[in-house]
């Protein structure tokens, strides 16, 4: 890559998170997908649990929550970005324009997962508040690396499905679909042990099942290296970019030959 | 009346048309299915995870009425919001015809789609899950399911006529649908609630009827959940007329403000 376009690519990356940074000030849904959902995913998780006397597992259903949130946070921003350029009518512009829409959608993605983080506060926060639980973080430094490494994956992730926002005006019906197979597959709230051995393979490829692994193990101390869990999160992100870009390249294509971009 | 049932079938029948291009066939079976599904399996795993197969059990027959409470109260919001996206709200406000009818008729398909969203729930999971469920006893429970989904298209009706000058009807829909998972005992049981839940469920629907459901599927007779079903029927139509009175106003005060383009 020669330096010019390099700096166009951070330029393009640098511009995008700022929009979005502004759009997402503006909008109530975000503040509804960042607080609300953490707020309500939480009560019903660790309720349960409680309910079922077991409060032990509340630690594992707040961290599930958080990157429960997260992940729709994401995913349901992303699906917003492509359907709310249709809409405009900007979508074509953007297809058009010689700046790669994928780094636009990185930028814009990055900046939404940046603000989700902030729901892995607020569960642990209504986790304490809600239900008195004796929640610490034994290492909040492994838990902060872990964290903003599942946030880059789960980014990563999002633009894979976000590929597929393109070629479709169901984006929201599709959103609602990707949510709950990561939360299962993940073991979100929901321990693995319970789904059958066929379903293990596809949760090793998820990247928030080796972020919610570290997560839980930083904050209970269990001790080992993380460096692992680490590694299989760098990989994994970088296959979904690879991922997103082949795919990318194909639906562009797609939507350029067919036209159909401004048909919301 | 002749002419109410006129509106109401040409209603029902831009309903189904409006079904079918949101949702054409390849998205039904793709993603809608899917979805349905795996929302309700997530939370019946997560009771499972917390108190075995007694709690599955109880999750799995309040998610399946749940799931449908849930596409319900979004479908009629979007009803209701399409009217401002599609530009036609101002057709309602001209057009000399009683806009109910038209509406209730614009409603109908999306109350069918939450009627199949239980049904299929309540068949593959419990399937899956090996959690037996009595047909018959599901089919006496029936008519209270559908008078369930008939509260929470009157919930999202409301949503989304309060809703219509903001722009966030659907996610207030979204939200007030897992909220619902709290407040109307879908997970756990009420009475495993604080009292604060306990007293805000008892004002929405789905709580009443609910719990009429799950003592029919243990083989409980109709007259001794008649006093819940009146309950369900009650919030019904308070939040029908709640509907109809806040859409009525939006009508009114757009045509005195001569804003239809800023709805």
């Amino acid at each position: 890559m020669k330096t010019d376009d390099l700096r166009a690519a951070v330029r393009i990356l640098r511009n995008s998170i700022q929009l979005q940074f502004k759009n997402n000030l503006v909008s109530g849904e975000i503040a509804g997908t960042l607080i609300l959902q953490p707020v309500i995913f939480t009560l019903i998780s660790v309720g349960t649990y409680v309910y079922g006397h077991k409060p032990d597992l509340g630690l594992f259903a707040i961290t599930g929550t958080g990157l429960i949130s997260i992940w729709n946070g994401n995913l349901f921003t992303s699906g917003d970005i492509l359907r709310d350029e249709r809409r405009r009518g900007t979508l074509s512009l953007v297809m058009a324009s010689p700046t790669s829409l994928p780094f636009v959608l990185l930028g814009k993605s990055f900046a939404n997962a940046i603000l989700s983080s902030l729901a892995m506060g607020i569960t642990f926060l209504t986790g304490m508040l809600a239900f008195r639980l004796p929640i610490g973080i034994a290492d909040p430094l492994a838990f902060l690396a872990g964290l903003l490494l599942v946030i880059f994956s789960i980014t990563c992730l999002g633009l894979v499905f976000g590929s597929l926002f393109m070629v479709t005006r169901t984006a929201g019906e599709f959103v609602a679909v990707a949510n709950f197979p990561v939360y299962i597959l993940s073991g979100l709230s929901v321990p693995l042990t319970l789904l059958p051995l066929w379903t293990r393979p596809l949760s090793e490829l998820l990247s928030p099942t080796w972020g919610n692994r570290a997560l839980i193990a930083a904050a209970t101390g269990s001790g080992g290296s993380m460096l692992p869990n680490y590694l299989v999160i760098v990989a994994l992100s970088l296959l979904y970019l690879w991922i997103a870009r082949l795919l990318y390249r194909r639906v562009e294509s797609l939507a350029l030959k067919a036209g159909t971009l401004e048909q919301w | 009346m002749r002419q109410a049932w006129r509106m109401f079938s040409s209603g029902a029948r831009a309903s189904w048309i409006a079904y079918l291009v949101e949702i054409p066939p390849a998205a039904f079976l793709g993603m809608r299915i899917p979805r349905i599904l795996l929302q309700s399996l997530f939370f019946v795993l997560l009771a499972k995870a917390a108190g075995g197969e007694a709690l599955a059990r109880f999750a799995l027959i309040g998610n399946a009425v749940q799931i449908a409470v849930f596409v319900a109260i979004a479908s009629m919001d979007e009803v209701i919001e399409m009217e401002k996206w599609n530009d036609t709200f101002l057709y309602l406000i001209a057009a000399p015809a009683d806009w109910l009818p038209v509406m209730l008729g614009k409603s109908v398909a999306f109350y069918g789609d939450a009627a199949f969203a239980s049904t299929i729930t309540f068949a593959v999971l419990s399937a899956v899950l090996h959690i037996p469920l009595p047909l018959i006893d599901l089919l006496r429970a029936a008519p209270v399911i559908l008078l369930i989904f008939a509260a929470a298209c009157a919930l999202g009706w409301f949503i989304g006529a309060f809703a219509m000058p903001i722009r966030y009807g659907y996610m207030m829909c979204n939200w007030t649908g897992y909220a619902m998972i709290i407040f109307c005992g879908i997970n756990v049981p009420l009475s495993g609630l604080p009292p604060a839940v306990q007293f805000i469920g008892s004002l929405l629907p789905v709580t009443h009827g609910l719990l009429a459901v799950r003592a029919l599927i243990d083989g409980a007779s109709y007259a001794s959940v008649l006093p819940l079903i009146a309950k369900e029927l009650l919030v019904l139509l308070v939040y029908a007329a709640a509907a109809a009175l806040t859409f009525g106003k939006r009508l009114r005060t757009t045509r005195q403000r001569g804003t239809f383009t800023q709805v």
